[in-house]
């Protein structure tokens, strides 16, 4: 309802910006035609209509973006609402289960180990949030290290198996290899986790991902994260890295997210002198993100 | 056995909604989307006694579901149970048709309370809606004075009728109209004949306003019912003024001196 009403005005402004200039090119049009003989004037004129249309044009594209991010705003703050008070409202309810309850004592084990759950979500989101303003303030200086690439992959694959109970064939790791890289230690170990997560979030059936290390070019070393998952559409491979940006539709309500994750993944890329992107055949066909960084001689 | 469903796409917290609500004594069904909810609500209308029904949910969400089910004729009472606490949010919920909003995280207490005065208020309307007919109590029979067979939506007390029905007044003879309003006030006095009245409630059960509104507002109405029943309005008999209350209706006020 919210977004139709905010599409509307956006065609609304789009229809003005596009009806005064054919108002204005209109009666242009009508004095030239009346008064051809004076050539200065026309010319004077010209140019005063050529300012006052690119004028309606970058006030009109400000607008339709300003309200594209408001939008984009407001799905953001009702997701981190969501993701932060979800877990806050199950643990807090467990928690007086237990206190007003008599629970015997295989359920109490469940109960703690759900509230564990809940509470490990709730850091994943708070640290998401957190990094965020970190990897977006552009004066902060990174701590570089030289880092053996394939072994913070591996943590960070053992780190998504133990979390999501999946099996290592379901998670594979193709090591090409071994390379090192100067780097944030912890950022990087975050881009990569986010690209596993990613991918075990938006596998809707079963979870198939390899996550692969390759040298590219001689320069740089690329990280290849591929499932066989929901795929994207390919005029969502590059909105998918902005900040706070979820595909719209369906799926962004079935799986759950704050539209953080990737753009820490690019921002991290861009920080370390890489790049990263995404690859889709389209939707059902499963996608590839491709995070690349420059390898240390 | 009272069923509820609770409907939330949320493993964790549907499963401690329903260990704790099974816990309560209630039958639980737990749907996962908004579209499971519909379809199993419009299936079995009548399998149960209230709704918990989350908002962000996959698919439909849960505004959707409420304003859907309510366009099916479809009134089950209804309690939106919602990460979003934004006044809008609350309004929307509202708007869509949601009986009751609580915003997550929740007092389990408060949560089982809510429901419970859910379910009350259902039984309260299932009862006033079965005794609708035999409307007289014990107390007219008891009296003799007043001729037991009335007809509905009438009360005698005295020399004087009122006739709720036609907004009437009638004083040995003598017509007087009453405006809607007027006619509530007094059925909710008489109502509560004997018993002092304060200008809150009856803010609250006849105009339904719950703020703060200015109460001696009320009093307006009582000096143009005085003028109507009163033989002399400045020394009343029945529709007596408790100070620091608000009123109290007498029917058959003992002769004074």
């Amino acid at each position: 309802m919210v977004v139709a009403g905010r599409r509307k005005s956006i065609a609304f402004f789009i229809a003005l910006g596009v009806g005064l200039i054919s108002v204005i090119i209109l009666l242009y049009v009508g004095g030239v035609l009346s008064y051809w003989r004076s050539g200065i004037l026309l010319f004077l004129g010209v140019l005063l209509l050529a300012l006052i249309i690119s004028g309606v044009v970058v006030n009109t594209t400000f607008l339709v973006r300003e309200i594209r991010r408001n939008e984009q705003h407001n799905a953001f703050i009702n997701a981190v609402t969501h993701e932060l008070k979800t877990p806050v409202a199950s643990i807090r309810l467990y928690l007086e289960t237990l206190q007003t309850r008599a629970v015997d004592d295989a359920k109490r084990k469940e109960f703690y180990r759900i509230m564990l759950d809940e509470s490990d979500r709730l850091l994943g989101t708070i640290e998401q949030v957190l990094r965020t303003g970190r990897v977006g303030a552009a004066g902060r200086k990174l701590s570089l290290a030289p880092i053996n690439l394939g072994s913070v992959v591996e943590e960070c694959l053992v780190r998504a198996r133990t979390l999501y109970h999946v099996p290592p064939e379901s998670l594979a790791y193709l090591p090409g290899p071994e390379v090192t890289i100067m780097g944030d230690p912890d950022e990087v170990r975050a881009a990569i986790s986010n690209l596993i997560d990613n991918a075990v979030k938006y596998s809707e059936r079963e979870v198939k991902v390899t996550v692969e290390t390759a040298k590219a070019d001689g320069k740089y070393v690329s990280v290849r994260v591929r499932d066989q998952g929901v795929g994207i559409p390919q005029a969502e491979l590059k909105q998918i890295f902005k900040r706070f940006y979820r595909v719209p539709g369906q799926l962004a309500t079935r799986v759950k997210g704050i539209g953080l994750g990737l753009f820490i993944v690019r921002s991290v890329a861009k920080r370390h002198g890489g790049r990263a992107w995404a690859e889709s055949e389209g939707p059902g066909r499963g996608s590839t993100f491709v995070l690349q960084f420059p390898i240390v001689k | 056995m009272n069923c509820i469903l609770v409907v939330e796409d949320e493993r964790h917290l549907a499963e401690g909604l329903r260990f704790n609500l099974e816990a309560e004594g209630y039958q639980v069904h737990i749907a996962e989307t908004g579209e499971a909810a519909l379809e199993v609500l419009s299936a079995e209308s009548l399998a149960f006694d209230v709704v918990l029904l989350d908002v962000m949910l996959p698919g439909k969400d849960g505004f959707r579901v409420m304003a859907e089910l309510r366009q099916a004729g479809n009134f089950i009472p209804t309690l939106m149970l919602t990460a979003r606490g934004r006044p809008e949010d609350v309004l929307r919920g509202f708007a869509a048709g949601a009986d009751d909003y609580l915003t997550k995280p929740f007092e389990l207490a408060i949560l089982i309370a809510r429901i419970q005065g859910l379910l009350r208020r259902r039984e309260w309307l299932r009862a006033s809606m079965n005794h609708e007919a035999p409307n007289h109590n014990t107390a007219d029979q008891a009296n003799h004075a007043i001729p037991p067979p009335e007809p509905k939506g009438t009360f005698t007390f005295g020399e004087k009728s009122v006739h709720f029905d036609l907004l009437e007044l009638r004083v040995r003879g003598q017509k007087f109209p009453l405006t809607l309003m007027e006619a509530n006030v007094l059925r909710y006095l008489i109502q509560h004949e004997g018993a002092p009245v304060s200008r809150k409630a009856m803010l609250e059960d006849v105009w339904a306003l719950h703020e703060d509104t200015d109460t001696r507002a009320i009093d307006n109405f009582i000096v143009r019912l005085r003028r109507y029943i009163e033989d002399d309005p400045t020394r009343p008999r029945h529709l007596l003024t408790v100070r620091g209350v608000g009123y109290r209706f007498v029917a058959l006020p003992a002769e004074a001196g």
